[in-house]
């Protein structure tokens, strides 16, 4: 009787529309891009740049130059991921006539979606969880060597404990940190409304090219949303004319902010990433999600096919 | 419901969600302006120079990724000695990433240490070129650095990186007013000891540039006392600043004296203070140095052709000697 109802609820009909479209996506071979960002974590960790200043400055530049890479490959990576996957799903599922069958049965349509609007977050999270425990343990390890070369370099030439205490505490700056794994899910949190937002576009889209054009447009006018809102919100001080101003307005309103989601080049560059901010930046990022996919389920509800 | 109705209520929910996240929204982008955490917008003259391409991955939170290749751009320009684009690369690269202090000094000292001395050095130019190049080399590094500070007002380390640009014997003949100049260095000295995250050296060296100015005698004396209480703080240098204060401050005191007390022998306090006497191009004060050299050369019995009087004193440094030929 328990086992009937657990079936028939909400979640477990998520929870297997979503675990069917990770593996749907997994036998894909996305994974493989996994092996390249190995490549790039452990590459950076070697690269011998020409750099400007003394030894004692060199080795943060390194951890520096692990972060920068390695995250940047992760904002590429499930940005494009969340797009492509999402923007593939509805399409695959009818071109494979799997959806005849799936929403032959009671199977809620909002059900439906939000099952394979999870199974690509669970594909990104994974993805990037692999991929932080990669950096972190390359991280962790180089600053380690940083750490012995510099106190070796200090102890020769003689330096007070203050300094070398001082440098030690920069150095440390740049090892794996809480505001480094709050980074990564700001990564994951942009990756999330992408996805959700292509989810929007598709269940209108024709094909899987315009769902994915449109989806990559508004990801790079959405890093000027938060220009369009200061525009419009002041407006009113700087005398724009009525046209501009209804332009930045709408652009705010319809546009999501990207800007919020830059946390990570000022975590690269030492700084600290308080939770709080992570919270709001968490609920913003839901908040999101959870409009674009009731939106989607919205058009999808009487879509007929 | 028909196509347009379900469009229409789409449009009404998309503007109504709008509105009501809009003002979280813009609280959360100023929190996190006001923590240092997203960066200012890029200004179009830095998307410009770093080309399209670049623009595009900048503005998708890339920017350090970006900022570390310019660096490796502008360290070619550096081993090709191109210095107008070391200085225009450093601004690009300060654009994208402004919170890094290594970019900070890293192009400050290309512009007022490297730079300057290409130009000091370069035999092609003419004299009179080369030593405004040289000079407008350490103003750009300097402004440089001062940008710097404006956008991380909390770094000790450019605050202090600023004293030294203005407290160095080859740096400061490059300003109109040495006064100004060692007065500019205490400053940044002290504000970089203010942040209390300095290394001890700095309050000294706030100390050695504020020695230096003169008409500001009484509170250098009454800082270098407060130093001293510290045991940490009695090197040679504080100790004969110290020593050189109380005799401004008091004419008739026997610097000889009062120099065995701080330095322990007369040996020591004679060999300190012709150390001293020597160091012509740092432009310490020497108020009582003479008279307390006569003194314990009496007392020592040195030789008339040992004396430290007898010995030439470093050529005066600055940009006339320099640039003679």
């Amino acid at each position: 009787m328990n086992t009937t109802s657990a079936k028939g609820s909400h979640l477990g009909r998520i929870t297997v529309i979503a675990m069917h479209a990770f593996t749907q996506l997994v036998r894909m071979k996305v994974f493989y891009f996994l092996a390249v960002f190995a490549v790039i974590a452990i590459a950076s960790n070697f690269f011998d740049l020409p750099q400007h200043e003394g030894p004692e400055s060199v080795g943060i530049n390194v951890l520096r130059s692990i972060k920068s890479w390695s995250l940047g490959t992760m904002t590429l990576f499930s940005v494009v991921l969340s797009i492509v996957a999402t923007a593939l799903l509805l399409p695959k599922d009818v071109e494979d006539r799997t959806l005849y069958t799936i929403l032959a049965k009671p199977v809620p349509r909002l059900d439906y979606l939000a099952g394979k609007l999870l199974g690509v977050l669970l594909l990104v999270f994974v993805s990037l969880a692999l991929m932080d425990g990669l950096m972190t343990l390359v991280l962790h390890i180089r600053t380690g060597i940083v750490l012995d070369q510099q106190i070796e370099m200090a102890h020769g030439m003689g330096w007070p404990q203050d300094a070398i205490n001082s440098l030690k505490t920069e150095t440390m700056a740049h090892a794996p940190n809480w505001s480094l794994q709050g980074a990564v899910f700001a990564v994951f949190l942009r990756a999330s409304i992408m996805a959700s937002l292509a989810l929007l576009i598709s269940t209108f889209s024709t094909s899987t090219l315009f769902t994915t054009i449109i989806s990559f447009l508004i990801y790079f006018i959405g890093h000027f949303q938060a220009d369009a809102r200061d525009a419009y919100l002041q407006s009113g001080a700087v005398g724009q004319g009525f046209f501009a101003r209804l332009a930045s307005l709408t652009m705010s309103l319809v546009l999501p902010d990207f800007q919020l989601f830059n946390v990570i080049d000022s975590v690269i560059e030492g700084q600290a990433f308080p939770l709080l901010l992570l919270a709001k930046l968490t609920l913003i990022g839901l908040f999101y999600a959870v409009f674009f996919t009731m939106a989607s389920w919205f058009i999808f509800a009487e879509k007929e096919f | 419901m028909k196509a347009w109705q379900k469009n229409g209520v789409l449009i009404v929910a998309l503007l109504a969600f709008g509105a009501a996240r809009m003002p979280f929204e813009a609280g959360l982008s100023h929190a996190l302006r006001e923590a240092s955490l997203t960066p200012l917008p890029l200004e179009i003259g830095t998307r410009d120079k770093i080309g399209q391409t670049s623009s595009a991955v900048a503005l998708g939170g890339l920017r350090t990724l970006v900022a570390t290749f310019l660096n490796l751009r502008a360290f070619s320009f550096f081993q090709e000695q191109r210095w107008d684009d070391v200085a225009d690369t450093f601004d690009t690269i300060v654009d994208l990433a402004p919170r890094t202090r290594y970019y900070w000094e890293t192009g400050s000292w290309h512009l007022a240490y490297n730079a300057a001395s290409y130009y000091l050095n370069d035999s092609k130019m003419p004299a009179l070129r080369r030593r405004e190049a040289w000079r407008s080399s350490i103003l750009k590094g300097r402004a440089f650095l001062e940008r710097g500070i404006r956008n991380n007002p909390d770094d000790w380390s450019l605050q202090a990186n600023l004293g030294f640009l203005l407290s160095d014997t080859n740096k400061f003949p490059a300003f109109r007013d040495a006064n100004e100049t060692f007065a500019a260095a205490a400053e940044a000295y002290r504000k970089s000891a203010d942040t209390g995250k300095a290394l001890s050296y700095v309050r000294r060296a706030q100390f050695y540039a504020f020695a230096r100015v003169t008409g500001k005698e009484a509170e250098a004396l009454t800082m270098a006392r407060s130093l001293y209480a510290e045991n940490k703080n009695r090197t040679p240098t504080l100790l004969m600043l110290l020593l050189i204060l109380e005799a401004h401050e008091n004419p008739s005191l026997d610097v000889a004296h009062r120099g065995i007390e701080l330095f322990g022998t007369p040996q020591k306090a004679y060999e300190a203070l012709g150390d001293h006497w020597q160091r012509t191009r740092e432009r310490f004060p020497v108020y009582g140095v003479a008279a307390g050299l006569e003194s314990l050369e009496r007392s020592l019995s040195v030789p008339q052709e040992k004396s430290i009087f007898n010995k030439a004193l470093q050529a005066p440094a600055g940009p006339d000697d320099w640039f003679s030929k």
